[in-house]
């Protein structure tokens, strides 16, 4: 990894930054114990020095200006760790281990000064440590300087100085292996998740993020981009199917739109029907046409609905009540049919659904069952709440029924069998009832009917599972 | 009657032009919602069929600014969005009706008289009456010829809407939507069943039949 994109990553420019701040946190705590420790040595080198003032100028008082100088004498011989210096009226030397006073401008009483002094050290190198001393005029005129050496206090200073550098410079290093390794850590992990991005933008929606089964938060982010991508193919692939569906769906009807249109051109031109004729058979037509592409089209909408995994405007309302409106509705076409019609609906059956699409698939249902019902036998209609709290709806007729083996195939659409062919039909509307299930959450489910009745069966019974209303 | 058809799409314009002249009607046409609405403006329209979706102003706009100046003319959407929340913005926005593209022109017809009958009854009549058949809508009872006929409540309803609207067609999915407020393909034709029961019942043993089929569109009930 090359510096300048190294710098670009968001890790690695978080450890940068919080390197940053340790350091100037770290430079504060420095300064500040710098300041403090140098103001507290000023401060005992003063008082000493204060001390040390009192103690000779209480030698001069007593004993006068000989004995103060021969106090000096004796100290600057016996290793004091105090500077001296004392001189006549004028500032000439007198005594002292100072070739000069420091102070250069003195005036009156006590007059203070912070300035380095030449020293040489154990190994005999020249030093210039700092030092804090005073000056006083003595009643005698004679002028004495004091001051003492603040040298070790420099010395630990610039020790703890060295050692608080060392530790910023180990810590920063130390910081920055850290950032590079978790900067590179992070980058793998978001690399595998760019990968798929990558790939899905590729065009390969297959891709999926590898889950290390690590719980953290690149797993969370992969499940969540593989429970995205799985909805993505999904709906791609239903939106794929509709489109080969309604491309593949319309072609027959159209191909025999347009072969009864080419009939009546033809007989209209023999003069064997009149063109109004005509034009009425290419009206109808194009009316089924549209009806057949307007059931594909919703067949398309509700599995696209059902792939996302919700149901298109539901609303919440009570199921028994549509149910008796449909048994209302087809009572009478069924009577006019010969079959007897009943109807068993429990009360208080809410549902969230789409009312509309619900009604059509209920219509369907009872439609079929009248269509392919012979005179004389009977349908039901029932609507309950199951004892898994489930709502269902069941319509039972006592017609021929569908064979087993081709109870999943009438659900498919433009499947018909052949024994249904001489009814009218598009082969669309048990489609239709599937795709409405499946965008409620529900099922169809078909079975054998009552048996053998008034000489035909075994019949149907055609049940629709819906699951209750959540807030029911 | 004088009907403002606001539509962008030349050949639909032509066609509902044509075919609403054809039955009667003077037809004004405005090609985009900006121009439909300084005609609507001008006045005299019994009723807007008005599309949908146009370019600079479209129905819905149109409609609300219409509404908004306090213009009650009947307006009927014409729209290929059919899906049930379009139809619901589409009423909210102030249409009386909603007719999804595309759509015969029976259906059409049927829709637009339908509409301008609607604001001539406006007050709430007690009583109608067609020819020799009455209806009391707060006895909920028929009399024809002054003979009691017994209805089912749904019987009722079905013959309230089609004395409302005498002399007009309506279409089986006027009834489906109106009478039972369904939204739906029935399949087979389980409204003339409807039909033909209440035919039974009010035509029955009397000399005129008013309950009439109109071919290619639907029932008309003539005094």
């Amino acid at each position: 990894m090359r510096l300048p994109s190294l710098l670009r990553r968001t890790p690695f420019r978080l450890t940068l930054l919080f390197l940053a701040l340790f350091a100037a946190a770290a430079s504060a705590i420095l300064g500040y114990v710098y300041v403090a420790s140098a103001s507290e040595a000023r401060g005992r080198a003063e008082a000493a020095v204060r001390s040390e003032l009192h103690t000779l100028t209480g030698i001069y008082k007593e004993r006068g200006i000989d004995a103060l100088n021969r106090a000096l004498v004796d100290r600057a011989l016996s290793d004091s760790p105090f500077l001296y210096l004392l001189m006549d009226r004028e500032g000439s030397v007198i005594t002292g281990s100072l070739n000069a006073s420091p102070v250069t401008d003195y005036a009156e009483g006590e007059q203070w000064i912070t300035y380095p002094y030449t020293d040489t050290d154990a190994e005999g190198r020249v030093t210039r440590p700092q030092a804090r001393g005073v000056q006083v005029r003595l009643a005698s005129g004679e002028m004495l300087f004091v001051a003492r050496s603040m040298g070790d206090t420099e010395a630990y200073l610039s020790r703890l100085t060295q050692a608080l550098w060392a530790a910023m410079g180990i810590v920063l290093l130390l910081g920055l292996a850290g950032g590079l390794l978790v900067s590179r850590n992070i980058e793998r992990s978001m690399a595998r998740l760019n990968r798929v991005v990558t790939a899905v933008q590729d065009g390969d929606l297959k891709a999926r993020a590898q889950i290390r089964n690590a719980g953290d938060e690149f797993d969370e982010l992969g499940l969540g981009l593989n429970v995205m991508l799985d909805r993505l193919e999904a709906s791609m692939a239903s939106i794929r199917h509709a489109g080969d569906a309604i491309a593949h769906d319309l072609r027959s009807p159209l191909t025999r739109m347009r072969a009864r249109l080419e009939v009546a051109l033809i007989d209209a031109e023999a003069g064997r029907i009149d063109g109004v004729d005509a034009l009425q058979v290419a009206l109808d037509e194009a009316d089924s046409l549209l009806k057949t592409f307007n059931t594909v089209l919703a067949i398309a909408r509700l599995q696209a609905a059902a792939g996302a995994g919700r149901t298109p405007d539901p609303t919440l309302f009570d199921a028994a009540d549509l149910a008796a409106d449909m048994a209302e509705l087809y009572e009478p076409a069924s009577e006019d049919k010969g079959l007897e019609f009943s109807a068993e609906i429990e009360r208080g059956l809410m549902v969230e659904a789409n009312r509309p699409f619900l009604a059509q698939a209920l219509a369907n249902i009872i439609d079929n069952a009248i269509k392919y019902t012979p005179s004389g036998g009977a349908v039901m209609l029932r609507a309950r709440r199951r004892s898994s709290g489930e709502i269902e709806f069941s319509v039972t007729d006592t017609g021929p029924g569908v064979p087993e083996g081709d109870r999943d195939r009438v659900i498919q659409r433009f499947v018909r069998l052949d024994n249904s062919r001489t009814e009218p039909g598009s082969g669309l509307g048990l489609s239709l009832v599937g795709a409405v299930m499946e965008a409620h959450g529900g099922r169809i489910q078909l079975d054998e009917g009552p048996g053998a009745y008034g000489g035909f069966g075994p019949g149907l019974r055609v049940a629709l599972v819906l699951p209750p209303a959540a807030n029911a | 009657m004088r009907i403002l058809v606001v539509e962008d799409d030349a050949d639909a314009a032509t066609a509902m032009v044509r075919g609403l002249t054809e039955a009667g009607h003077e037809v004004t046409h405005a090609v985009d919602g900006a121009f439909g609405l300084l005609e609507a403006q001008k006045g005299g329209y019994d009723v807007y069929v008005v599309d949908r979706m146009m370019p600079r102003l479209d129905g819905i706009g149109m409609v609300e600014t219409l509404r908004k100046d306090g213009d009650q003319t009947p307006v009927l959407f014409l729209s290929a969005l059919g899906e049930v929340e379009d139809r619901v913005t589409g009423l909210k926005a102030g249409a009386d009706d909603y007719l999804v593209k595309p759509y015969a022109f029976s259906e059409l017809i049927a829709r637009v008289e339908a509409l301008s009958r609607r604001r001539e009854t406006g007050s709430v009549a007690t009583m109608l009456k067609v020819g020799d058949l009455e209806m009391n809508l707060i006895a909920r009872t028929v009399h024809r010829a002054g003979q009691e006929i017994d209805l089912q409540p749904r019987e009722f309803q079905l013959l309230e809407f089609l004395m409302r609207h005498a002399g007009q067609s309506v279409t089986r999915t006027m009834l489906l939507e109106k009478v039972w407020e369904y939204h739906f393909d029935p399949q087979t034709n389980v409204i003339d069943v409807h039909i033909s029961r209440l035919r039974s019942k009010i035509d029955k043993g009397f000399d005129k039949a008013m309950l009439q089929t109109v071919r290619g569109a639907g029932y008309r009930l003539e005094a």
